[in-house]
């Protein structure tokens, strides 16, 4: 018998998502544990994987709606079953005893994480489908808004966030005429006031400046064959952090180099370790995290984060590191980083790396960090001016190993083995002494490893 | 002095002094650089005057003929220097108003014909000034067509007749439009014989054709019309056209000349800093932006649309855009207002625009008389309310007033077409009753 499928709460703060891609058509079969769609929080991009087994009867929200979480998304069944006393007019979740009685709760990928989470289904959706987001109720009553639209785009006209956010825009009213003409409705009118008239309306906003729309470039600028790929999930998130990063941040990046002897010789003892220990798979990059969160709590402005008008300095380390994934970047955070062993702080590296490659990454794992790390040292890069991940104001970029020519005493000439540290800080919060002194200090530890063992 | 501002406005006139106020308020550090009388031609040589003018000869004809409510005067005199004197009254106290509202702005004047030396440059009276932000507002000026005789003594145009020491016994207007009505109706109710000479089959083109018909119908009394009537020449005090029943000639003590009016663009150095012009108008978008970076234009000189108020509206869109707020230009409900007696005002489309863009609309015309306030007050003299909405949308789309104070209404149909109110929405609106205005309502619910 089919089945809504609903979707999971993706983290605690998670109260809606975004679909960015349904990766099964409706008349596919699904396996459990398959990936149905793909969906975006605020924070991360996240498949949605299948906990029955059947065939895709029903995608109930299309790609780019905001699907509240906790609410059925899709109808799974038997090919060939009709759905359609399933399908109410334009309300997936309009009758709220069946969404408790059928609705199966999916699991992410995680499914430590969603067991946590799933128990606590109905509340939000099940009891007022026709309410207003919690959400949405927050940022209603935290900025002032006076009066909630009449209805919300949610199911069953629930008002969510982008509701309030759309009737906090300012949105510039319609005119009667194109309340009547009906259409898309862009933000911004031709008429008085920037009133939207029936003119307006299904058309892009007009420009302020009155100059022309930029459209694909023409043929004659990029001769041959164009392929073009939306913007959406991982590279949408990235691309909007970095681009508010290097627009709201002083970034200045200081580049040092640490003796890499210590750091080589003690990852060469912990491989040889016997295996029993568990330290076989300690890297020379655990080292690192390992030793600038033992030397964080000694620099409290480097531990920190930066609002405009506030600086809030932290007592812990939550270290976030860069990974590469087959979506694009993402940084998890490992919390209280200093107070971890250097086994336990390797593991937790390896856990995290591994949830964000497969997307099976809670999204309350990727944020809250107060320091980043960032090495691209794998690739040979000598040095380079990592981007802070706001609000922290500094990051600790890793470089390559390579070959110094040093002068010995005898005045010949001998290799040493260096590594590059490229620290960019945010001069908004952290002057260049100090991050200096952070950077000197980090490299004395990094070359004396027992030193940051002892610490 | 210290010759650096924000914001150079060439141009004293209404497109120019009122953005300067608006620019001063802002704080932008500006300058006004006007070769007369700030002001411009609306102050001085157009609106203002012609109304007080106007005026005069309103109270002369109520005073002589209101027989029909009961009031006889006997021995009603007109006084013209003494109206001529309120005249120059009315004007300098507005004059020094604007005066008074640019120094409490900020607002830097000088006297002086101003020459473009680049678009950030102008100098004036041997000096440089300079500023990054230039709005040119330079205005217009009668147009004199190459007539034969066009520059004989007798030729006036609307600057001149308004100094006019007395009335004219006999005055020939030669063109039809809202300048020579105005003249024309002034003069003939003050007892001049009055002869319109227009080109066109209609005065008035502008208007729309039942207003200018009904215009026409109402000044027959006191005022000659030789329509489709090309001027051939003037010779002395004679004009000599030709009509569709062969040539004719009138004579007339003053001949006013008022064919309409050209942009001022010429002679400033405009053309030599790359400015855009075509036929002798600054070329402008939306945003009132000209083709070069920084300077603006507003007012007559673009040729848009030659009235004092769309000026004002155009001055304030420039520096709207010069604060970087949105703003545009819009044409679409512009009021247009012939202060003639009886009055007629209009805006938005014609039935004849309607008609030459192929928009299928809907017309519902009544009598004024259907408003208790105007049979109170104009009893049976000639006027109507004309409404033309889209067949489909019931759109507001123009609104055509005759009789009445219907200058004084005409705003209030400006804004519901601006704000595209339909029928049903117009329903909702409340009048004032009794008030001429209800002309409006009443037309509305024909529909």
């Amino acid at each position: 018998m089919a089945q809504e499928i609903v979707m999971p709460k993706l983290g605690n703060t998670v109260e809606s998502v975004i679909i960015v891609e349904w990766r099964k058509e409706v008349g596919d079969s699904i396996a459990v544990g398959e990936a149905i769609c793909e969906v975006e929080t605020d924070k991360a991009t996240v498949e949605v994987e299948a906990e029955i087994a059947g065939t895709l009867l029903a995608k109930l929200y299309d790609v780019d709606d905001d699907v509240p979480v906790l609410i059925p998304f899709a109808i799974v069944g038997e090919a060939g079953e009709d759905v359609s006393g399933m399908l109410t007019s334009d309300t997936p979740a309009s009758d709220a005893s069946r969404l408790q009685s059928e609705a199966v709760p999916v699991q992410k990928s995680v499914p430590a994480a969603a067991a946590s989470v799933v128990p606590d289904a109905p509340v939000s959706a099940g009891s007022s489908p026709t309410g207003i987001s919690p959400r949405a109720r927050n940022l209603a009553s935290s900025s002032g808004l006076q009066g909630l639209p009449a209805g919300g785009t949610g199911p069953g006209g629930r008002i969510i966030e982008r509701d309030i956010l759309s009737a906090l825009e300012g949105k510039a009213p319609l005119t009667p005429a194109a309340m009547a003409a009906g259409g898309t409705t862009p933000t911004q009118g031709s008429g008085i006031g920037g009133r939207v008239l029936a003119a307006d309306m299904g058309t892009a906003p007009v420009s302020a400046a009155g100059t022309a729309t930029v459209g694909d470039p023409s043929p004659a600028e990029f001769p041959g064959q164009v392929e073009s790929f939306p913007v959406k999930g991982v590279r949408k998130l990235v691309a909007q952090r970095m681009h508010d990063s290097l627009a709201e941040t002083a970034q200045l990046t200081l580049n040092a180099s640490t003796a890499a002897a210590s750091l080589l010789s003690w990852r060469a003892a912990y491989k040889a370790s016997p295996e029993v220990f568990g330290l076989t798979k300690v890297s020379i990059n655990d080292l690192i995290m390992f030793t600038v969160a033992r030397l964080l709590p000694r620099y409290p402005d480097m531990n920190a984060t930066f609002h405009g008008s506030e600086i809030k300095q932290y007592r812990h380390v939550h270290l976030g590191f860069a990974v590469d994934t087959p979506r694009g970047l993402m940084v998890p955070v490992i919390r209280f980083a200093d107070q971890l062993s250097l086994s336990r702080l390797s593991a937790e590296t390896r856990r995290l790396a591994g949830a964000c490659r497969d997307g099976s990454i809670n999204p309350d794992e990727l944020s809250g960090g107060t320091f980043t790390i960032t090495n691209l040292g794998s690739f040979g890069i000598e040095s380079f001016t990592p981007v802070i991940n706001t609000p922290e104001v500094a990051i600790l970029g890793v470089n390559t190993i390579y070959n110094y020519p040093i002068e010995t005493p005898e005045g010949g000439i001998t290799i040493e083995k260096r590594m590059g540290l490229s620290l960019t800080i945010d001069h908004q919060a952290v002057d260049g002494a100090p991050g200096a002194r952070f950077l000197k200090d980090l490299s004395t530890l990094l070359g004396n490893i027992e030193l940051a063992a002892a610490l | 002095m210290n010759n650096e501002f924000d914001l150079i406005i060439v141009g004293g006139g209404p497109g120019g002094y009122n953005a300067a106020e608006r620019a001063g308020h802002a704080g932008l550090k500006t300058l006004v650089v006007e070769k007369e009388v700030l002001g411009g031609v609306c102050l001085n040589r157009g609106c203002i005057p012609t109304k007080t003018l106007l005026a005069a000869a309103k109270h002369f004809h109520i005073a002589k003929d209101s027989a029909a409510f009961g009031v006889d005067a006997v021995d009603v005199t007109m006084d013209w220097s003494k109206a001529s004197k309120r005249k120059v009254k009315t004007v300098r106290a507005l004059v020094s108003g604007v005066k008074t509202k640019l120094k409490k702005n900020n607002v830097t004047v000088i006297q002086g014909e101003a020459s473009f030396i680049s678009a950030s440059v102008v100098e004036v009276n041997g000096e440089s000034y300079s500023a990054v932000k230039i709005l040119i507002a330079t205005g217009s000026k009668p147009f004199i067509p190459p007539i034969p005789g066009a520059d004989s003594p007798a030729v006036l145009t609307s600057r001149e007749i308004l100094e006019i020491d007395h009335i004219p016994e006999s005055l020939v207007v030669i063109g039809g439009g809202v300048i020579g009505l105005e003249f024309a109706s002034l003069f003939s109710t003050l007892g001049s014989k009055v002869t319109i000479i227009e080109m066109l089959p209609e005065i008035v083109p502008s208007l729309d054709t039942d207003v200018a018909a009904l215009l026409r119908q109402r000044l027959d009394k006191s005022v000659s019309f030789k329509l489709g009537a090309r001027v051939e020449k003037i010779d002395g005090n004679t004009v000599s056209f030709s009509d569709s029943e062969g040539p004719g000639s009138i004579s007339g003590e003053v001949i006013l000349m008022s064919v309409g009016r050209r942009p001022v663009t010429g002679g400033m150095g405009l053309e030599d800093i790359g400015l855009n012009i075509n036929r002798g108008a600054v070329v402008v978008d939306e945003h009132m932006r000209t083709n070069l970076p920084g300077v603006w234009a507003a007012g007559d000189c673009t040729g848009k649309s030659l009235l004092a108020h769309s000026a004002y509206r155009m001055g304030e869109v420039a520096v709207a855009g010069m604060l970087g707020k949105k703003d545009r230009m819009r044409y679409n409900a512009i009021p247009s207002v012939v202060y003639s007696l009886p009055e007629a005002a209009g805006v938005g489309l014609t039935e004849a625009d309607a008609a030459k863009s192929g928009r299928e609309v809907v017309v519902k015309k009544l009598p004024m008389q259907y408003s208790g306030r105007y049979l109170a007050e104009y009893g049976q003299e000639p006027g109507f309310g004309k409404i033309i909405v889209d067949a489909e949308s019931k759109v507001l789309l123009g609104v055509h007033l005759v009789g009445g104070l219907c200058s004084e209404i005409i705003w209030g149909a400006a804004a519901m077409i601006e704000a595209e109110f339909r029928v049903d929405d117009i329903k909702e609106v409340i009048f004032p009753h009794p008030t001429v205005s209800e002309i409006i309502r009443e037309t509305i619910w024909e529909f």
